[in-house]
Formats: structure tokens, sequence, C-alpha cells
């Protein structure tokens, strides 16, 4: 088999880059995880449990349920899936750990996507 | 390097790839902090999980939702939400420690210091944090 290029077989194509994209929500979803999430976690998990069970559930019901609330807590809950994903996706690089880099952006960045699809889902029907 | 890689390569060389060891980030305590900080995105991850189970079982109704609150007051949630905290306290010094190098204000030949852009930040995180504690105190947990 001959080794001679053949460019007209085998052009050298360059592919889009999905960085741009990756990265606008990575770094929308790094604000949201720096100023939301601790105080977020501290409260649906530390102090939300102990308080009185009935008004809570109404309570946060009327929240689900208004505009504001389910959007806010879409793009709280998809930009903080993003960062990660992405966080994890290079962070798995770094690691050497070797894989089809197509499946592991269909893994990771399909996966925010996919779960942020999801809490969409639950906030429409709530 | 497969046989035929020199068809996907215009160039017909055998370029010198440094090998790199895969624990590489070992070496020293600025690459395992590095590795820390990417780290905190597991945790978090974790807890977004939580969260959409959470809203999922809000939405099949009050007994759903008591038993997923239950199941967050066992002692291992607990120390889960715990770790959260801390991993994204950690990530939230690391995001204010790099925000001044990407966001570079300029007014007219002065340019704003760094340690302003980070003090807004860190001002903005003790409101946002303060706010978001008052109204879920005000209006989620209200008894009345």
């Amino acid at each position: 088999m001959s080794n001679a290029i053949d460019n007209s077989t085998n052009p050298k194509r360059y592919g889009r880059s999905h960085e741009p994209i990756a990265w606008s929500l990575f770094g929308a979803g790094g604000m949201v995880v720096a100023f939301i999430i601790p105080v977020l976690a501290l409260i649906s998990g530390l102090l939300m449990p102990s308080w009185p069970a009935d008004s809570l559930y109404q309570n946060l019901l009327g929240l689900t349920q208004s505009w504001l609330g389910k959007l806010a807590l879409l793009a709280v809950i998809s930009l903080t899936l993003y960062h990660c994903a992405h966080r994890i996706y290079h962070g798995l690089h770094d690691l050497h750990v070797e894989a089809n880099q197509t499946l592991m952006l269909v893994l990771f960045y399909g996966g925010a996507t996919l779960c942020s699809a999801v809490c969409a889902g639950v906030l429409l029907i709530i | 390097m497969s046989s035929d890689s020199s068809n996907a390569n215009p160039v017909n060389r055998k370029p010198y790839v440094q090998k790199q060891s895969a624990n590489w980030w070992l070496q020293n305590r600025y690459y395992r902090f590095y590795m820390l900080r990417e780290a905190t995105s597991v945790p978090i991850f974790g807890y977004a999980l939580l969260l959409i189970w959470g809203l999922l079982r809000l939405s099949q109704g009050e007994a759903a939702f008591t038993d997923w609150l239950a199941l967050m007051q066992h002692p291992l949630m607990m120390l889960f939400h715990l770790l959260v905290i801390a991993a994204a306290l950690l990530h939230a010094y690391t995001w204010f420690d790099l925000t001044p190098k990407i966001l570079v204000i300029r007014l007219g030949d002065f340019r704003v210091p760094d340690r302003w852009v980070k003090l807004g930040h860190y001002g903005g995180f003790v409101v946002t944090s303060a706010a978001l504690l008052c109204l879920a105190l005000l209006f989620i947990k209200g008894g009345a």
C-alpha cells in the first residue's frame, strides 16, 4: 500500500469546536455554583429537613408553580449540571482516562442536557 | 501508533510525544490543589441530581415529598451536604481568584484593580447568601 499523500480522498478537515458553547455554559455555571450553591445546599440539605413538613410542602409547591420559581430553579440546576459535566469531562482527560472523545462528549454534555430536560419536564407538570 | 497513521497525517513524520504519567498531578501541591478544585464538581453534580429528585418527589404529592425529606435527615445525607457546602465554598474561593483575570474593567485610562473586582464578588456572595437565606426563612419555612 502506498504511503503517498492524497488529499483528494483524505482532505484535512477541521471540525467546529464545541468549546465556545461548552465554556459559556461552564462559565455561567461557575458563577451559579460560587454564588448560590453554598447557601442553597445549607437551606435544602441542613435546614429544610427540620422545618414543619406540611407548610414546607405547600410553600415549595407554591414556589415551583410560579413561573419565576420554575425558571430560577431550572437555571440554577441546569447551569450547575453543565459546569460540573465540563469539569469532569476535562478532569478525566487530565487523569489519562482514555476513551472515545465523541462518546465522552455525548456522555457528559448529553447527560447534563438530559438531566436538565428531566428537570424542565418535572417543573412543567408540577 | 497504528500502521495507517501516515494516511491520516499529511506530513509523513513521527512526532515526539512526551510521556506523562497518569499520576502527574500527585507530584506537587499546586497540581494536587488543581485536582482538588476540579474534583469539587463531583459532589456538586450529585447535589444537582438530588435536587431534581426532590422536585420529582414534590410533584408526586405530599407523602412522596415527606419521604424524600426523611431521607435527607439521614446522617450520611447530612454529611454529604456538608461536603457539598465545603466543595462549593472552595470552588467560590478559587473562582473569585480567577475572575479578575477574565473580567478586566477599564474606565478610560484607569484599570479597575484586581482587588476591587475580587472584593466586589465577595460582597456579592455575602449579599446573595444572606438574601436567599432570609427569603427561605420568610417564605419557604413560614409557618403562617
